[in-house]
């Protein structure tokens, strides 16, 4: 199979409908081979970004390059982009081969080319037994993969992928997304992945564009997104977060009441002296629970998740904390006793915190000393 | 297969329906009969009388009568030409502005349906006459000729054309459609006719056989614009042979059901894919992931 993959240059991109900006001087760059998520709440731009590259969607600032070629002002039919949609997009007077043929036929490519081609595609989704059904005909699973195939059919420079999995249930949706990343690793083709839900960017992505209010937060490896947001939106939207209060001690730590002295990475956050008032986020899996009768801390609630078990905790300062354990761990806890808790990692972000006495925080100094 | 167990408590529901059912029959069976004989027996008896002769006598002699006279064919002939013309011009109108509509300007799709019903609220004279008014600087080939009966006909149908086919453009998922098309690389003229004409036949053609029915039976404005169509013949006739008259308009009522007959059968059809389609069991579809 070809290697098909080309990079991809979104710089300035700015669309606004009346006076709500939808992008606002977005700067993505995609490598070759390279399948980017685009990542974030509904409103965010994501699907406007990804439409804008498809040449879908009209733009008010901004230029759109594919390996190096502007094609900012070429129509979408010109683009040779494949794409598939979140709602089924299939033509429904036509069968899956048809309608994988269609971008062949427009192509003007003879039928034996394209019944050639068809199969292939089809066999490649796994479908070539369904190839002479209709739409109406296929699960809603089997519809998107062919799809898929359609979108291929064509050889496109790139694939955009506009919420594909999202109207499939739990079970289709993490198969298929998986088929979709080999798929996409065997052709070697430049691949946006527009999607809500984190689950799915870190599973897929090479890299993850985190956006909100039509901009750019963070552009990085799953990896980095997760364990060095780079904003408190981006710690909050990937993984969930607990919000402690805390003091800034020497270079690295932080005094927070509820779980004495934590390590932070000064990378991420610079700018903070000993003594300011700071919020911590902390990631659930970076807190650990020992059985402890002098600890003072109570289990208030638990779910299990399966490879993980949720458990909320009551602090001695009447907060309530989430720690993410493994069912080992889980197991060795007595839930009705008291328990302590500590850090299994470094803090995940620092933010300013507002309105604290000096008093509190000399104190909080001291205590640290 | 699944076999499908009914739940506890299912016995009494459906008791419970089939009570009402059995009550409501007899109703509905006694509303249809009367509506039947409401429709039916001016019907029967018209066809009677259009079969007497004299000394009530059983004849066809009306009806051969009919078909011997060349004005029969020729206003036939006329009506057909102008309805066919009529149905060409309101689809290549609907086609791109009710897409262009549905597409681009969802917004103003209430508007666009409003004024589609204008002809309904405003007297087809004034209609006529402001057609006229407006298409009077145009050549001889369109004033003076059936063309402009036609386009008469055009705005006069849109009522029921631009209803039929813009619901069935709604039926469809336009946007994503059209933007599919557009991504594989398709032009408008490709994405037309392999994707939205023929998943858009059956609004075509309700939107087509109302438009012709309309046109087949439409007196005023023929008459108005001094068009000798079939309508305007069959009044002609009435006024000199009645059993005649009779006749033609039996002839009349054939043309006017027989597209709508043929709607039915249509809409039934699609009903009934859907069904079939809601119907499919996904097992025996082979329907994985």
């Amino acid at each position: 199979m070809e290697r098909s993959g080309l990079s991809v240059e979104l710089v300035g991109l700015s669309r606004y409908y009346k006076d709500v900006a939808a992008l606002s001087s977005l700067d993505l760059k995609a490598e070759a081979g390279e399948l980017v998520v685009l990542l974030g709440p509904s409103g965010c731009g994501k699907t406007t970004a990804l439409r804008a590259l498809a040449g879908l969607e009209r733009l008010d600032e901004g230029t759109v390059s594919i390996g190096g070629r502007d094609v900012t002002g070429l129509a979408p039919s010109k683009r040779n982009i494949g794409m598939v949609f979140q709602s089924y997009s299939l033509f429904p007077n036509m069968t899956a081969r048809a309608n994988v043929e269609f971008g062949l036929r427009v192509r003007k490519m003879s039928s034996a080319q394209r019944a050639e081609r068809s199969s292939e595609m089809l066999e490649l989704v796994g479908l070539k037994a369904q190839a002479d059904r209709f739409p109406h005909q296929l699960s809603g699973g089997q519809q998107q993969r062919v799809a898929l195939a359609r979108a291929l059919a064509i050889k496109p420079e790139v694939l955009l992928l506009d919420e594909p999995l999202s109207a499939l249930d739990a079970k289709v949706r993490s198969l298929l997304r998986e088929e979709i990343r080999r798929i996409q690793l065997e052709l070697g083709i430049t691949t946006f992945f527009v999607t809500h839900d984190q689950e799915e960017a870190l599973a897929l992505a090479d890299r993850i564009a985190v956006m909100n209010g039509g901009r750019l937060e963070q552009f990085g490896s799953p990896l980095e997104v997760y364990s060095h947001p780079a904003t408190e939106f981006v710690a909050e939207f990937v993984g969930s977060v607990n919000r402690v209060q805390g003091v800034v001690g020497e270079t690295g730590k932080v005094l927070v009441d509820e779980l004495g002295v934590v390590e932070y990475h000064t990378a991420g956050n610079s700018g903070y002296s000993r003594g300011d008032a700071v919020e911590v986020l902390v990631r659930p899996e970076a807190i650990g629970l020992a059985q402890d009768p002098t600890g003072g801390c109570s289990i208030v609630g638990q779910s299990f998740l399966g490879a993980s078990v949720k458990v909320k905790v009551a602090t001695t300062r009447g907060s309530i904390l989430t720690c993410e354990l493994s069912p080992l761990e889980a197991s060795q806890l007595d839930f009705g006793g008291a328990v302590s808790l500590y850090m299994k990692g470094p803090a995940l972000l620092l933010s300013r915190r507002t309105g604290i006495s000096s008093a509190s925080a000399v104190e909080a100094q001291s205590a640290m000393s | 297969m699944v076999a499908v167990t009914p739940t506890v408590g299912a016995k009494g529901v459906k008791d419970k329906g089939s009570d009402v059912l059995k009550l409501g029959k007899p109703f509905r069976f006694g509303i249809i009969g009367l509506v039947a004989v409401f429709f039916l027996v001016p019907i029967l008896a018209s066809a009677r009388y259009s079969f007497l002769g004299n000394n009530n006598t059983f004849t066809i002699s009306a009806y051969t009568e009919l078909f011997g006279t060349n004005e029969f064919w020729s206003t036939l002939f006329l009506s057909v030409k102008i309805g066919l013309g009529t149905v060409f011009l309101t689809l290549a109108l609907l086609i791109p502005t009710v897409i262009w509509v549905n597409l681009r300007l969802p917004h103003l799709r209430r508007v666009f349906e409003a004024i589609s019903l204008l002809p309904l609220v405003v007297p087809s004279v004034v209609i006529t006459l402001g057609v006229i008014t407006s298409y009077k600087h145009l050549p001889n080939l369109i004033i003076g000729t059936p063309v402009i009966l036609a386009l008469e006909y055009v705005v006069l149908a849109l009522p029921y054309s631009y209803r039929t086919f813009d619901s069935a453009v709604q039926s469809l998922d336009l946007k994503t459609l059209v933007e599919a098309g557009q991504s594989l690389g398709s032009g408008w003229g490709k994405l037309l006719r392999f994707v939205l004409l023929p998943n858009l036949r059956s609004g075509l053609f309700g939107a087509a056989v109302l438009t012709f029915a309309y046109c087949i039976g439409e007196f005023a404005v023929a008459s108005l614009l001094s068009f000798t169509t079939f309508p305007v013949f069959l009044v002609q006739v009435g006024q000199t042979a009645a059993s005649q008259a009779v006749a033609l308009s039996l002839i009349a009522l054939l043309f006017t059901w027989i597209p709508l007959a043929v709607i039915v059968i249509i809409f039934a059809q699609r009903r009934n894919r859907a069904a079939a389609i809601d119907a499919v069991d996904p097992l025996e579809a082979g329907v994985q992931v």
